[in-house]
């Protein structure tokens, strides 16, 4: 139950809950917190902050006040690689990755949980590379008191599957590299897909093992794809003969490497046409010429989730399309933009 | 209890139809019988412990009957029409109840939890299957007093309109101006007009059905339209 007093009437009671100051691009938090004995001193300040009137909280034993409905909803939360920052604040919790690595959200999780009347959950768009002790999302219940079920049952359904929000570390993978293409093989240009794919896999903290040249040659693409397996290789890239062109031949010759799954084409400009194939578990990705010229391109979105341990398909590429299209911006600020956001 | 899969495939055969409400009621009944602790509700020792009441007469509903076996005619399933997704699930032995609600939120999620699935039926279908009972369901724990008159057994009450001379079976009666009625004769019915006629073949029994359909089948396909027609009194 809920009592309203007027603030003069309120020393030597408790507050119900943080009260916020706001000074306009000076400060913003708690000017005072939950429980603090209010004194005659208060008084003043606290009508400075519009407070004419006070909460005087008498909680059933069927309710909850905001700061433990807000711990409940984000342990609740909280998967692998994730945690609650601590104690509340003005009611809310911030939920934090523990680790590096790419945020995962559950998003059917994380829109029946914020479904439930009277809670709410706001997160950084999933697979967003994150570091540890950055803030991934915030949680809060709305009212001041409230009843505890809905509480439990958007807990319940933020713990379907381990937990809405995960933090997935991205693997260590030993790459191997294959510039197809007759004028880099035949010499008639120098390469320069090796050194940008290289800079993308070492900032994720991969590592190149070998770069091989091909010619377009099915056969020998197929026999290098062959040769990077043997050689321990848990992660293939492949750039050039993507296209239409008679001579763009990569992907056959991914088949006669021995693909047992190929997903060809993403709904990604740029980066139409790239492609996800498999060996067994063994992932092999398909690097269209688009990534020569774009700083930003697919790979940037589905190398690090080949990277955390996920199995790229055809949907995952389709469904990449609502916000896959790069403005082109004069100068890239991705990640810091839509791109890739959509799925 | 049998897997949901296989209580989803005998539910549409029965019902007529895979649909998501097969799906919704499939599962409402596994989860209302799981909470009142009758895991085998059609097995004959559970089979007289349990009631179901359904609050709508859609296709959840057959799926809820089908998996709790609870029977129109047995007494065992009661159709209140609040025209409400919900089912109420009665341990008669323990006395437990609880009332299971299909939450409209369900259908709101269908798209997060089924991305990709084409058509809306089908959508439905697959997100139903995959959501979390926390997301598909709210539940309240009822109490629900059980009159005499409406557990299944034998019929303990009769009594006799006093205005059509019809009897009335488990208190159904109504007492109005110290007169013992039926309720249509008390408070109207769903029919109107009712006048008693007499129609063809109305010495038909089972034994004579074997002769009559010889019989039948040995005219000409036109005369059998004269014998169905119902003469106007």
């Amino acid at each position: 139950m809920i009592k309203k007093i007027k603030v003069q009437d309120a020393v030597g009671t408790k507050l119900a809950h943080d009260i916020t100051e706001i000074r306009p691009g000076e400060f913003k938090g708690p000017a005072f917190r939950k429980d603090h004995t209010v004194c005659d001193g208060d008084i003043c300040h606290l009508q400075r902050l519009g407070k004419d009137h006070l909460y005087v909280l008498d909680i059933e034993q069927d309710e909850i006040h905001e700061n433990d409905a807000a711990l409940i909803l984000g342990e609740a939360l909280s998967g692998e690689g994730v945690r609650c920052e601590g104690s509340p604040k003005e009611g809310k919790v911030r939920l934090l990755a523990d680790r590096d690595g790419l945020l995962m959200v559950d998003t059917a999780a994380l829109a029946a949980f914020n479904m439930v009347e009277e809670v709410m959950c706001a997160t950084l768009h999933r697979y967003t590379l994150v570091k540890a002790g950055e803030m991934v999302a915030a949680t809060r219940a709305i009212p001041l008191v409230m009843k505890r079920v809905p509480i439990e049952r958007a807990a319940a359904i933020a713990k379907q599957n381990g937990g809405a929000l995960s933090v997935k570390p991205l693997r260590k993978a030993k790459v191997g590299l294959i510039i197809t293409g007759n004028e880099v093989y035949h010499g008639r240009i120098q390469d320069r897909f090796g050194p940008i794919l290289t800079e993308k896999i070492t900032a994720l903290g991969s590592e190149v093992m070998g770069v091989d040249f091909a010619a377009d040659d099915s056969e020998m693409i197929g026999k290098a794809i062959r040769s990077h397996l043997s050689k321990g290789c848990d992660l293939l890239l492949l750039s050039g003969g993507m296209s239409v062109d008679p001579d763009d031949v990569t992907r056959h010759g991914i088949r006669l490497g021995g693909a047992t799954e190929v997903h060809y084409g993403s709904a990604v400009l740029p980066g139409a046409m790239f492609l996800v194939a498999y060996i067994g578990d063994f992932p092999i990705l398909g690097v269209p010429a688009c990534a020569l010229y774009h700083k930003t391109t697919i790979l940037d979105l589905v190398l690090p989730r080949i990277l955390a341990g996920e199995h790229v398909t055809r949907a995952e590429l389709a469904f990449l399309g609502h916000g896959g299209l790069c403005r082109d911006c004069e100068e890239c600020i991705y990640p810091h933009c839509p791109f890739g956001k959509g799925s | 209890m049998k897997a949901f899969e296989e209580l989803l495939a005998s539910s549409a055969k029965a019902h007529g139809h895979l649909c998501p409400g097969q799906a919704v009621g499939v599962r409402m009944a596994m989860l209302g019988c799981r909470l009142i602790g009758l895991h085998e509700p059609t097995e004959h020792s559970q089979i007289k412990k349990l009631l179901v009441y359904v609050e709508m007469d859609r296709c959840a509903a057959d799926a809820v009957a089908h998996v709790t076996g609870a029977k129109l005619g047995r007494r065992s399933l009661k159709f209140t029409d609040y025209g409400i997704m919900a089912a109420t699930f009665v341990n008669l032995e323990t006395g437990a109840a609880f009332r299971v609600i299909s939450t409209e939120d369900a259908r709101d999620l269908v798209a997060h939890y089924a991305p990709g699935v084409r058509g809306k039926a089908a959508q439905q279908l697959e997100a139903y299957q995959r959501m979390p009972d926390s997301v598909l369901f709210r539940v309240q724990k009822v109490r629900v007093p059980v009159e005499d008159s409406d557990l299944p057994g034998p019929t303990r009450y009769k009594a006799v309109c006093s205005r059509c001379g019809q009897v009335v079976r488990d208190s159904r009666e109504v007492v109005a101006a110290g007169e013992i009625l039926c309720k249509p004769c008390a408070q109207g019915a769903y029919f109107q007009d009712a006048r008693e006629i007499t129609w063809p073949e109305m010495n038909w029994t089972p034994a004579s059905a074997r002769v009559s359909h010889e019989s039948l089948r040995r005219q000409e396909p036109g005369t059998l339209h004269a014998h169905a027609e119902i003469p106007s009194h």
